[in-house]
């Protein structure tokens, strides 16, 4: 059974939509939800968490209905947006004095494991937490009530490399009794590279592709060659780049064929993300 | 509701809530527009949201294993806690009031039973006022605020002009003389007492019914708010 089943959200501001956005999660496995800036990456998770009341579609945790089993769903999780950014003038035992009270399976032997592997005092106050220590605080409270499903919207952006390796390390080893999962969204990708199993790209409010890591690298390749090859290839180019001597451009691995004579590479997530959405990049068929 | 109404005491309780608490010494006072320190509790509970939208306390508590339902009947639950609270304190500073000064009030209402009836009112028009418009956007809590001066005081200016008219019209208006002879004053009569207490019951009650439809409206507003 999937620990998580997003099917066909869907949600519209005056100026962005989500579109029928569907992906599903099993246990065991770390998913990385990656976009750019406003693809709609938060405002899927706010949507599925009903922070943000959606226009269509439904989630299902744990095989149970979000929207009918709302607080059930809630026990089973544990959910951070980047750093904790509230209560600033409050003690951080303050703060986890109250949050325990609302899990019934709250381990406080965890929740002190972690601040000491974290190095996080809880007699200092939220104000005087630096960025990363705040996530790390945030994630000491999503990590101790051994919730099943984690969502963590940007966990590792205020983080210097050496506590984002720490996190990764402690992502592995959360997942790996094969029962929880987490997905997050991130914008470094290098931190996907690393521990994801699965990668869900959304741009413009719309799912680009969910699959696993290997299965997403492999649908793409980089090409490149010299300026008058370019416009023999540019209609099937998902992005390029032009430079003093041709251009490198991303090309769906199926179209590879039509491209003979061209020097190819195997993409990264980076390359994959950064060609895809270039600017300058033709139309597009649907992945 | 217990765990969120912990999490209310514990993380939003701000300390202009035990400041204005000691307004009820304002009854201290021997003439006093005495309906002002009810208005300045309901200024100590501004004081809360406000807070609390700094502090990002709707996110943290709809993060939690809860409703936005229940988040809001327990903010109502906090909010109606430190009303009674401050009600229940004025009733031995009344005692006392009456006992140093007498219950001849020069600028309004007397320090009487009538005066709890009159605070109902205030924290019924406040409530309906302030909680709805506030959960309608889920943080402008200065707008929602001013938007319940506006009522609160039309009611303490109207009230209080009345019980001045009538302590100096009593002699040439019957209907005056009523309001001085059974509401404006320390109930020395049988029928001065049922009407006092009359008239804090109908006030109760128009308190509890416009808090649970301002409930239920936040609750409806808030649900359709996007955090």
């Amino acid at each position: 059974m999937n620990l998580l089943e997003v099917n066909s959200l869907s949600k519209s501001y005056k100026d962005f939509s989500l579109k029928d956005v569907s992906f599903k999660l099993e246990p065991g496995y770390i998913m990385g939800f990656i976009g750019r800036n406003g693809a709609g990456k938060t405002t899927t998770i706010k949507s599925m968490l009903n922070l943000v009341s959606k226009d269509g579609g439904s989630v299902r945790m744990n095989g149970l209905e979000f929207n009918d089993n709302e607080v059930k769903c809630k026990e089973q999780l544990g959910y951070i947006i980047g750093e904790f950014d509230c209560y600033k003038h409050h003690r951080l035992k303050t703060i986890a004095k109250v949050t325990k009270r609302f899990y019934d399976d709250w381990d406080d032997a965890l929740y002190h494991s972690y601040l000491k592997r974290f190095s996080i005092d809880e007699n200092k106050k939220v104000d005087e937490l630096s960025a990363g220590m705040r996530v790390k605080f945030a994630l000491a409270l999503a990590l101790s009530h051994n919730a099943e499903l984690f969502i963590f919207d940007e966990p590792t952006s205020g983080l210097d490399p050496v506590s984002r390796d720490d996190l990764l390390n402690v992502f592995r080893s959360v997942v790996e009794d094969g029962k929880r999962s987490i997905l997050f969204s991130t914008h470094i990708i290098s931190d996907l590279e690393k521990c994801a199993d699965f990668i869900t790209y959304i741009k413009n409010g719309s799912l680009v592709l969910s699959t696993d890591v290997e299965s997403f690298k492999q649908s793409f390749r980089l090409i490149s060659g010299s300026k008058h090859e370019l416009e023999g290839y540019r209609h099937m180019l998902l992005g390029y780049k032009e430079n003093a001597f041709g251009f490198t451009g991303l090309i769906r691995a199926e179209d590879l064929e039509n491209c003979p004579n061209t020097k190819n590479a195997p993409a990264d997530l980076e390359s994959i993300m950064i060609y895809y959405e270039k600017e300058n990049n033709n139309e597009k068929a649907a992945l | 509701m217990k765990k969120l109404l912990y999490k209310e005491f514990k993380l939003c309780l701000h300390p202009a809530v035990f400041l204005f608490m000691a307004s009820v010494l304002l009854l201290f006072i021997p003439n006093y527009m005495f309906e002002l320190p009810c208005f300045f509790i309901c200024n100590a509970i501004f004081f809360v949201f406000q807070q609390c939208t700094l502090n990002n306390d709707l996110l943290f508590t709809v993060t939690l294993p809860v409703g936005k339902r229940e988040a809001v009947k327990a903010r109502f639950a906090f909010i109606v806690i430190i009303q009674l609270v401050f009600l229940l304190l004025c009733i031995p500073m009344m005692f006392v009031h009456n006992a140093v000064y007498g219950s001849q009030n020069a600028a309004g209402l007397d320090v009487c039973p009538a005066l709890i009836a009159s605070y109902f009112i205030v924290y019924s028009i406040f409530n309906i006022i302030y909680m709805p418009t506030f959960y309608k956007n889920g943080y402008k809590a200065g707008k929602s605020f001013v938007l319940s001066l506006i009522g609160i005081f039309a009611w303490i200016f109207i009230s209080n002009g009345v019980f001045i008219t009538a302590a100096a019209s009593r002699d040439v208006s019957a209907f005056f003389a009523w309001i001085e002879n059974n509401i404006d004053c320390l109930p020395t009569t049988q029928a001065a007492a049922s009407i006092q207490a009359a008239a804090i019951i109908v006030c109760a009650v128009i308190y509890v019914v416009l808090t649970i439809v301002s409930c239920r409206i936040s609750e409806r507003n808030l649900e359709k708010k996007n955090i």
